[in-house]
Formats: structure tokens, C-alpha cells, sequence
């Protein structure tokens, strides 16, 4: 799907070019004096090939510069996520477009009983039709995070089964579970939802994520991802995953030079098992709240950091995505503010690709409703991206000298009827009734959303193809009889 | 020149908790010791105090988990050098209890277990945190070894729940399990799993940790709210 492409997109950085520079120096200073930690033998013997030096028992990779810069020059400017058998769904990565994806929780606010509960089977079917449906989600994280009414082993195969189901447009990955085939399994699932194999290989349609241990450890884990995700095709997002003042240093500049240290990391260690494949760097590093201990994800300092990855994506010119997110737990005000600022933010920044619909609380709770709200959220954002363009009839002079002084209007001129629907954003929910009707009588904005939700889930029917979601039951059916007889 | 032990020198020492001082702390216990002092006093009055004070500024938001977890620290450090001398004179020292704490095996994931381990500490506990990736054998033996009086365990992936479970399994099958409750959290851990696994307890997050612990081990202590 065409994502958002206004003129502000990629315009505004917390950094400036002379700033990403020392950003840069200091992040290889640390490569070249602290290196990262591998735990990974696979892992090591890629950083070998490229000229790394390794020590203590080749547990520790020193990166020198001119690594880090051979490996980012090998990557890919853009790429495409592809609609699965449906160029419609196409995402542009790293071309200046802006697209949404929903993001993941374990818990949802029933849209029928108003009850808070655990995520089911059913949920990951019925957020999948409500991502499929709504017009400004360009993409899917995984609907829910796990299925509670299912066993936890192959519980991601059965996950993505229903995933790929019930939805063509493209999707983003972190791992799950850790569950022994879950490597393999999802990505044969993939390869089935595109067609094949070969399919796969030329139109991925999956953002595979990589993420470094912070401080510093390149693990088994990601490794067996890594080396899946470049061997079926599938592009790469690579991430610190740190926490300021927890995983990482307390200050932004810091935390944003651990980002590069360990984001150049995965740069170097993706590009010497496959060089030239596709990547992006991706924002996925909040700091700690300071009395709690959780991830503080809907706090400034988050998204700022994004910007600064995108920043330096912007330097390197290596596209750059990034997951949003709130701490409220529950949709509310503070969900609201949160979220619009720092995707905005985002969107500024130049992120293709931001995961962030539909979920609150730290990654641990969905609500369908407010999957609709955040899609005119989304709208709202696009419609800033665009801001004003200028050119000799947007100018309207004629016009202006036309209409006025009073009492000249601008209602039946020819120039507002052919501009206004481009010029003037038309929200589909949010309220621009006068106060004194709104007051009389209305439907809550909240109800709004539940009833266009509740419309999407009696009546939008999954646009893939049976024999597909045939097959796909039956991988799963092979890999339940396999783990659990 | 020998210091001279008095309510002053408790002061000082609690003060070195407060502040995180890990050398002075260290140095001032040892001068202590030089000087005379009872170790027992020296825990009591000096550093309990301190680690009392910042487990209040916690409480009140007056300090952040940082300050309260180099506390933690100090206060392990002075505690290491004062047991020692306690044990040579056949005392015992005062404690809410011994807790061993670790991320269970196959998860990696050290912060959350950190922070409830600091957490605890600044509560009177004794925490021994054995780390991340802890195999059965290894929480049964650091429980036997310490004598706790519970067990820890925590995650933030789903697969390696089960361990849990086969931790505390093993805990019933060599006896252990009656003499020792166990606590667990992290992410996907639910009443419900606890329940299903025959653990004492969810710590939801490292306050919930303290409160259950402490029903747990019978410590009544003032409590601000419910």
C-alpha cells in the first residue's frame, strides 16, 4: 500500500549532520576498543571473515571502521515489502514513504463484554481482519502476542497460521516463543503465504528483526534468526534492544551511540553472511522508568532516540523503521498524547515503517476499537506530513483578488470546489459538530470506533486464497503431530 | 589513629548506604572493626538504618531505582565484611530472610530480576541473585548452600516457564519444597501459572515481590497503603 509521502517526511532530526558525525566516531570507538561480545560461534566466524579481530577465546569481536563502513556500504538504499500475491499491498521501504503497522499486547478489552482478558486464538484471527480491513494500516506485527487457549509449544506456528490466513499485506517478526523449530516452521508458513519458496525469495513480504543483547552481545537466538531471515530473502530490521540507565548509558547521546554501536554490530555480521542484503535500523530502545524498573515506552526520550536513529539511517542512507508504543494501561488520554506525538515524530524523522496501532501498556494490551481510532491517528499524521505545497494555483491569487474584500465568498468558487477534498483533511470519526448540537445529542467518539470495528468483524471476509489457507493448515497440522504427537 | 565508635560513626556508616559509597563504606566498617566496634552494631544501627532510609525515599518517590540499587550494593558489601565476624563470635544477625533469585534456564533476560533482587535488599532481605540462564540443579544447590528461606525465579519468554515448574517438582521430590516458598514473575507468569505450578506467590512487580514475600515469611512492617 502507498504509504504517506508528504514533504516533511525525513525533515526534522534531533541531531545535526556535524552531531551524527561525532555519534559516529564515538560508536566506533567503542567497536574498535570494547568490540561486542558473541555468543554465538556462527556468529563469530562471520565477523572473522570480514577482518574483525577476535579475542579471549573469540567471545569478543573488536569491529574496526573500515569494517563498519564496508558493511553499510554493501545495504541496500530501500526495499519492498511486498503484499503477499497482492501488488497493492506493496510497501516502498526507505523511499520517503511513511507506513503503519499494528503492534502486539497478551491481554484485550473484549469488544463484546468490555471485559479485560487474555488473548486467544480468536483474537489473532479477528485482529488480523481488522488490520486487513482498516485503510491506513499498510502492515501487521503479530495481532497478538500469544495464544493463551492454545499450547505454548507451536503456539507461534499456529499464531502465524492464522496470521497468514487472513490477511495479503505485509507483516514484521520478532520472535516468540523460542520454541525448538520456530525458526524454520515460520518461515516455511511464509514461504507457503507467498506462493513458494522462490515466491518468497523475490517479493518478501516479512520484516525480519534482529536484535543485539544489550550491552553488547551478539546471541544465539537472533543468530539462528539472522542467518533464517537472510536465507529465505527476508529483509532485515536490526536493533539494540537497550534500556537507558538499565542496558544502556543515562543520557540520550549515549544511548543513541550504544544503539549504533550494536545496530553496526548486525550490520557487519548481516553483510558478511549475505552481503547486499536488504536492511533497515530500527528505533526499539527506551529507557527505564526509574521507580518501576519496566520499559518506559511512551516517554519523550524513546522517540527521540528514533529520531536519532533515523538520523543516522539518514547519513548512512540505509532506511530505518521503528516500533512506537504507550505506557498507559488503558486507552486514554495519555495513550492518545503519547502515541500522536512520538509517531509524529517518527514520521518527521523519515520512519518507513512504525509499529504502533492498536496496543497499549507496553506491548500487553489490543483493543480492535482503538486499532480504528489509531488509524485516523495515522490519517492525522499524513495529512500533517503533507505540509503545504506551494505552486502558482495553490497560490490562489486570482482567486483572492476574485473574492474579496467582503462580502465575497469563497463557498462557490470553482478553485475551492476543485481543492478543498486534497487541501482540507476530512476526519472519518473524530467529532466537528457545533458544541450546542453536540451537546443535545451525540455518539462518543469511543462507540464510534467499537461500532465500525464490530462492522469490520461481522462483514470483511480474509482476501486469501483457499488453497493457500489450506496448506497453511496443513504445515500446522504436520508441525502439531511433530511437537506434541 | 583509631576512630572512635559512637552514635556518630553509626551515623556515618548509615550515611555511606544512603549515598552509595561503596569505599567509605567499606573503609569505615573496617576502621570499625579496628576500633572495636560489635559488628551486630554495626549492621543494626549503622547500615540497616541506612538501607531503612532509602527503602522509605523509595517508597515516597523520593529516590529512583539507581540510587536504591547502589544502596543495595553497598549495603552487601559492608554486610559481607560484618558476617564474618559475626559468625567468629557465634552471633547471628538479624534478617527478614535468605532469598535465592535467578532467570530461569533459557532466558537471558537479567534487568527485571535485578531490580526485585535491589528492591528486596533495600528491604531487609538477603538476596543472593545467581543470575540468568540458571539450570534446576543450580537453584537447588544455591538454596541448599545458603539455607534459604525462599526461592526466586523469574522470566520474560514463555518456553522457559516450564523450567519452573521442574525446579519446583524437584524441590518436592528431595524434600526441599515444604521448607523453602517460592516466588516467581516476569512478563508472561500469571496467577494462574503460579497456581498451576504450586508456587507460594506472583511478585507482579519488585513491591508486589516484598509484600507477598513478607506474608509469605510472616514480617509485618508499617505499610503506607494497601
Amino acid at each position: 500500500m502507498k504509504g504517506f509521502d508528504g514533504k516533511l517526511v525525513g525533515s526534522v532530526h534531533p541531531i545535526t549532520r556535524d552531531e551524527c558525525e561525532m555519534v559516529h566516531d564515538a560508536a566506533i570507538r567503542v567497536l574498535e576498543q570494547g568490540g561486542v561480545r558473541c555468543d554465538d560461534k556462527r556468529a563469530a566466524k562471520m565477523f572473522e571473515d570480514v577482518g574483525c579481530k577476535l579475542e579471549n577465546n573469540r567471545e569478543l569481536v573488536k569491529i574496526p571502521e573500515k569494517v563498519v563502513m564496508d558493511a553499510l556500504a554493501k545495504c541496500p538504499s530501500s526495499f519492498t515489502l511486498h503484499g503477499r500475491n497482492d501488488p497493492t499491498r506493496d510497501c516502498s521501504i526507505g523511499t520517503g514513504e511513511v507506513h503503519f503497522c499494528t503492534v502486539t499486547g497478551r491481554y484485550i478489552d473484549d469488544i463484546h463484554t468490555g471485559e479485560r482478558r487474555k488473548v486467544t486464538r480468536q483474537d489473532a484471527i479477528d485482529g488480523t481482519l481488522m488490520a486487513d480491513a482498516l485503510e491506513n494500516v499498510h502492515g501487521l506485527y503479530k495481532p497478538v502476542m500469544w495464544l493463551y487457549d492454545e499450547e505454548m509449544i507451536c503456539n507461534s506456528q499456529i499464531l502465524t497460521t492464522e496470521w497468514m490466513k487472513h490477511t495479503n499485506k505485509p507483516g514484521t517478526w520478532v520472535y516468540n516463543t523460542g520454541a525448538e523449530h520456530e525458526v524454520s516452521d515460520l518461515i516455511k508458513m511464509w514461504q507457503i503465504a507467498a506462493g513458494g519458496e522462490e515466491e518468497m525469495r523475490l517479493k518478501p513480504h516479512m520484516l525480519g528483526h534482529v536484535v543485539v543483547n544489550p550491552p553488547r552481545v551478539i546471541d544465539v537466538h537472533y543468530t539462528d534468526w539472522l542467518i533464517g531471515f537472510c536465507d529465505s530473502g527476508t529483509p532485515l530490521s536490526i536493533e539494540s534492544a537497550l534500556m537507558g540507565g538499565a542496558t544502556g548509558p543515562a543520557t540520550r547521546a549515549g544511548m543513541l551511540v550504544q544503539c549504533m554501536v550494536e545496530i553496526y554490530s548486525l550490520v557487519v555480521q548481516s553483510q558478511s553472511y549475505k552481503p547486499g542484503h536488504p536492511l533497515a535500523f530500527c528505533s526499539f530502545s527506551p529507557a527505564m522508568d526509574m521507580r518501576t524498573g519496566l520499559w518506559a515506552t511512551g516517554t519523550p526520550e524513546y522517540g527521540i532516540n528514533g529520531g536519532g536513529i533515523a538520523a543516522m539511517a539518514k547519513y548512512h542512507n540505509i532506511p530505518v523503521v521503528g516500533f512506537g508504543m504507550s505506557d498507559s494501561c488503558e486507552f486514554d488520554q495519555q495513550t492518545a498524547h503519547e502515541k500522536a506525538l512520538k509517531n509524529y515524530n517518527y514520521a518527521l524523522a523519515g520512519l518507513s515503517w512504525i509499529i504502533d496501532l492498536g496496543g497499549t501498556a507496553g506491548f500487553n494490551l489490543v483493543s480492535w476499537p482503538e486499532m480504528v481510532l489509531e488509524n485516523e491517528m495515522a490519517a492525522y499524521i499524513g495529512e500533517y506530513l503533507k505540509g503545504i505545497q506551494v505552486d502558482e494555483e495553490r497560490l490562489s491569487v486570482d482567486t483572492i483578488l476574485k473574492v474579496g474584500p467582503l462580502p465575497g465568498s469563497y463557498m462557490k468558487e470553482k478553485h475551492t470546489r476543485k481543492w478543498f477534498r486534497e487541501e482540507f483533511y476530512m476526519p472519518e470519526l473524530n467529532n466537528k459538530e457545533f458544541f450546542e448540537s453536540w451537546q443535545r445529542g451525540h455518539v462518543e467518539l469511543q462507540e464510534k470506533a467499537k461500532q465500525k470495528a464490530l462492522s469490520i468483524l461481522d462483514n470483511h471476509q480474509s482476501p486469501v486464497a483457499v488453497e493457500i489457507q489450506q496448506e497453511l493448515d496443513s504445515y500446522l497440522d504436520f508441525c502439531m503431530q511433530r511437537d506434541l504427537g | 589513629m583509631s576512630i572512635e565508635i559512637n552514635e556518630e560513626y553509626f551515623e556515618k556508616l548509615a550515611l555511606t548506604v544512603i549515598d552509595g559509597e561503596e569505599e567509605e563504606c567499606i573503609k569505615l566498617v573496617n576502621d570499625g572493626l579496628e576500633a572495636g566496634v560489635d559488628p551486630l552494631d554495626a549492621v543494626e544501627k549503622g547500615l540497616a538504618r541506612g538501607i531503612d532510609k532509602v527503602g522509605e525515599d523509595f517508597g515516597a518517590g523520593i529516590i529512583f531505582l539507581p540510587e536504591l540499587a547502589m544502596a543495595a550494593d553497598v549495603m552487601k558489601q559492608g554486610t559481607a565484611i560484618l558476617d564474618e565476624r559475626i559468625k567468629e563470635v557465634g552471633s547471628t544477625r538479624l534478617s527478614h530472610g535468605k532469598i535465592i533469585i535467578g532467570t530461569i534456564k533459557g532466558d537471558i533476560h537479567d534487568i527485571g530480576k535485578s531490580v526485585v533482587a535491589a528492591v528486596l535488599q533495600a528491604n531487609g532481605y538477603d538476596v543472593v541473585d545467581i543470575g540468568i540462564d540458571i539450570d534446576i540443579d543450580t537453584f537447588i544447590d544455591a538454596v541448599k548452600e545458603h539455607d534459604a528461606d525462599a526461592l526466586g525465579m523469574s522470566t520474560l519468554l514463555t518456553l522457559p516457564l516450564m523450567e519452573m515448574e521442574n525446579v519446583i517438582k524437584r524441590m518436592q521430590e528431595i524434600g526441599m519444597r515444604d521448607k523453602v516458598k517460592v516466588i516467581v514473575g516476569g512478563c508472561p507468569v500469571t496467577q494462574e501459572f503460579a497456581d498451576e505450578i504450586g508456587a507460594d506467590a506472583v511478585g507482579f512487580d519488585a513491591q508486589d515481590a516484598v509484600f507477598k514475600l513478607d506474608r509469605l515469611l510472616g514480617i509485618n512492617r508499617p505499610r503506607k497503603s494497601a
